[in-house]
């Protein structure tokens, strides 16, 4: 590369020819698939062919041909209509997917991305493997793209060839095949095409080999800013994409899927997409929701809390699955759709660089809150929660686990320390009978010590109770307090 | 040919028990209690399953794990209490050093969830406390959750009704747990992996409870604005 002192910059260009195809593909079922397909779209209200697949063209069918043409050539084409919003939002998520390559990423409304890739080889061990590996990852989203690979967008945009080239080249061949490129290639006026024309001019290098203030005089200033563009004298100043603040995803299943094991996959797929934004954006999720929606009646709803980060789909996939299995869900369902807002910024230490992994067991504790949330419900998780009260059912109740509620108050616990307490606590204070003038629950009991005087509630209805730690004759000992008003005796707890 | 693989392969495995040696080396928790550790030969089994069987309730079966729980929540591991037979007591709890955030206790609706939760807690290394209560579970249910607990290396509890006693269980350690006066925890061995069983063992859960308070000294903190009033009638 250039030795200037400057970073030499290298902008990779994406074309994806079939993106209108292959935008409406997954909605089609494997036989239609496998059928000659066109997309047709309206241009000067002629219906077109804008792009097939290789079936179609084995029958002739290409590119800008009309309709009738194409279905004489080809009785049996099916033929879709173009979706240009669908389209719109499918070169989103390919943005997306190159952000994982690349920080600065341009969407090219004509279904094209930049990618600015200088700097990025050191990630990927090499041009060549990061260019592999984008190819790898866009067959896997079966998406057919093209590319071109020169030191300014401009450049490669015009460089782009009719495959995928996965080697980058020298910057004298670049410059070379930049030579060489018709002129009709540039976005210029019709009057300007026709200028080139008449002056004999058709590559590059006739163009650039004339005098600059030759061409500034005979051209107009749009051509000389492209001039200036491909000569790296002049910034491209597109805007840079940013991943939107809020993922929303959803697939559109037009046969409906009638049971929750063939939910699973399209589930799959969504949460590797979510997985891609949140990688991209270097945030966690803290909850997801999931909507299945029906062809008819009401959709269903269904949230997913995380209680710490998640990043791994298949984990997500989990938990999705087992709070599936206790949803009722709508006959069949033709659109899902995965929506997630909270995020947190992913922990510095992303890597498990502890020696000690201890770690790995706070997050496998983690891991296994969420299932539990998921399988059971959060109704049946519970935490002791601690509240500086007098009354011991006030003192010490069951709060649902996922509240976290914390109690920045230190509550001094010194006192439990020197008086009987007991381990278990009953739901209410079960009277006691007294039977021979002595205490009796299941057997006669015995008061060891005591009383220990607990008072509350004084604003409302005051409770006085005196509390005594008492033992049954085979040793299983009690927690009984009495009334101080009426004098009754309670069972409220069990020293297990 | 066949036999002298299988024989060496059964000679690898870490649990097979040969004669030569008395005491399988085995990797222990401490009980807290040096004489229930000695009965234990070093303390509760980890990567095996427990199971305690009390005669009855409130003779300080639990107090026997709190030691274990709160070394379990100080090192920020999770205690699972699956289906506890009343509510844990907040203050008691945080008295002994436990902490409350690292607790979690789940309330299983069928035996096939109670299960599920067990095996899961146990495979996903948080220390189980679990309670069988009514329900009659099978031996496969419970060689589940030994396997469980031996693949994860980790100890599990199991709290089961003494009317079990007499099933076979796949658990490695069964203690009986019975009392005669307050405070002597009486244990016998009704299981343990290379041991005979029958030991016995009392044990003296030393409580400050168990002394009497004299009325005069009484810590008079918040709980006592009105003062002790002698508990007269009171039938000791």
């Amino acid at each position: 590369m250039a030795s200037s002192s400057k970073r030499q910059e290298i902008w990779l260009y994406l074309q994806f020819p079939l993106l209108s195809l292959e935008t409406l593909l997954p909605q089609l079922t494997p036989e239609q698939q496998s059928k000659p397909i066109a997309v047709i779209g309206h241009q000067k209200n002629v219906q077109q062919v804008l792009c097939c697949n290789s079936q179609a063209s084995a029958w002739g069918v290409g590119k800008q041909l009309s309709l009738s043409t194409a279905l004489a050539l080809c009785p049996e084409l099916l033929t879709l209509s173009r979706r240009a919003e669908q389209e719109q939002e499918r070169l989103q998520q390919l943005a997306l997917l190159a952000y994982s390559f690349s920080p600065e990423v341009i969407i090219h409304k004509e279904l094209g991305l930049w990618l600015e890739i200088s700097g990025c080889d050191r990630l990927f061990k090499g041009y060549d493997a990061l260019l592999c590996e984008l190819q790898n990852k866009l067959q896997q989203q079966g998406i057919t793209a093209v590319n071109g690979l020169a030191e300014n967008p401009l450049a490669a945009r015009l460089l782009c060839k009719p495959s995928f080239q996965t080697h980058l080249p020298s910057s004298q061949q670049i410059q070379q095949s930049l030579q060489g490129t018709a002129l009709y290639k540039l976005e210029t006026s019709r009057k300007q095409q026709q200028s080139f024309k008449q002056l004999g001019l058709t590559s590059l290098a006739d163009l650039l080999a004339l005098p600059r203030s030759a061409l500034s005089e005979r051209f107009d200033a749009e051509l000389m800013a492209t001039i200036q563009q491909l000569n790296n004298q002049r910034p491209f100043t597109a805007t840079r994409f940013q991943p939107p603040s809020s993922f929303y995803d959803l697939i559109h299943n037009p046969q409906g899927i009638f049971n929750k094991e063939s939910l699973l996959f399209p589930m799959k797929t969504l949460l590797q997409r979510l997985c891609q934004y949140m990688i991209a954006r270097q945030c966690h999720c803290l909850e997801m929701h999931w909507r299945f929606e029906p062809l008819i009646g009401e959709s269903k709803q269904m949230s997913i809390r995380l209680s710490s980060s998640q990043n791994s789909w298949s984990m997500l996939l989990n938990l999705s699955r087992l709070q599936l299995e206790r949803q009722e869900l709508p006959r069949s369902i033709e659109q899902i759709i995965l929506y997630a807002d909270q995020f947190i910024e992913a922990p510095a230490g992303m890597f498990n660089l502890d020696l000690f992994g201890e770690q790995t067991d706070n997050r496998s504790s983690s891991d296994l809150i969420d299932s539990l949330n998921a399988r059971l419900g959060a109704e049946a998780l519970f935490q002791p929660v601690l509240k500086q009260e007098n009354l011991p059912e006030q003192a010490g109740t069951l709060g649902l686990a996922n509240q976290q509620t914390t109690t920045a108050t230190q509550i001094d616990v010194s006192y439990g320390k020197q008086t009987p307490q007991p381990l278990w606590l009953l739901d209410k204070p079960v009277p006691v009978q007294i039977r021979n003038q002595q205490l009796y629950w299941h057997r006669p009991l015995k008061l060891i010590s005591g009383p220990q005087r607990l008072c509350g509630n004084w604003w409302q209805n005051e409770q006085q109770r005196d509390y005594y730690l008492a033992c049954d004759s085979k040793g299983a000992r009690y927690w009984l307090f009495r009334e101080a008003m009426d004098r009754r005796w309670f069972v409220h707890g069990l020293f297990a | 040919m066949a036999n002298t693989e299988i024989i060496s392969s059964l000679l690898t495995r870490q649990d097979t028990w040969r004669g030569r040696n008395l005491r399988l080396p085995r990797r222990t928790l401490g009980t807290g209690h040096n004489s229930l550790d000695l009965l234990l030969q070093g303390g509760w089994p980890t990567a095996a399953l427990t199971e305690l069987l009390p005669r009855r309730l409130g003779i300080g079966e639990l107090s026997l794990l709190l030691p274990i729980v709160k070394e379990q929540s100080s090192s920020n591991q999770l205690c699972l209490w699956l289906d506890p037979p009343y509510q844990p007591y907040a203050p008691r709890l945080a008295a002994a050093g436990i902490a409350l955030d690292r607790l979690l206790i789940v309330r299983s609706k069928n035996p096939t969830e109670w299960l599920w939760v067990a095996e899961q807690s146990i495979r996903n290394g948080a220390l189980l406390l679990a309670w069988s209560g009514e329900q009659h579970l099978r031996y496969t249910d419970l060689r589940k959750l030994q396997l469980a607990a031996a693949d994860s290396s980790r100890a599990a509890f199991l709290f089961s009704s003494i009317k079990t006693l007499t099933d076979p269980s796949p658990a490695a350690l069964r203690l009986e747990l019975d009392s005669q006066s307050v405070n002597q925890l009486q244990l016998t061995v009704r299981k343990l992996r290379g041991k005979a069983p029958g030991d016995r063992l009392e044990l003296n859960l030393d409580h400050n409870s168990t002394q009497r308070i004299a009325l005069n000294q009484l810590p008079t903190g918040q709980h006592h604005a009105y003062g002790s009033i002698s508990a007269s009638g009171s039938g000791n």
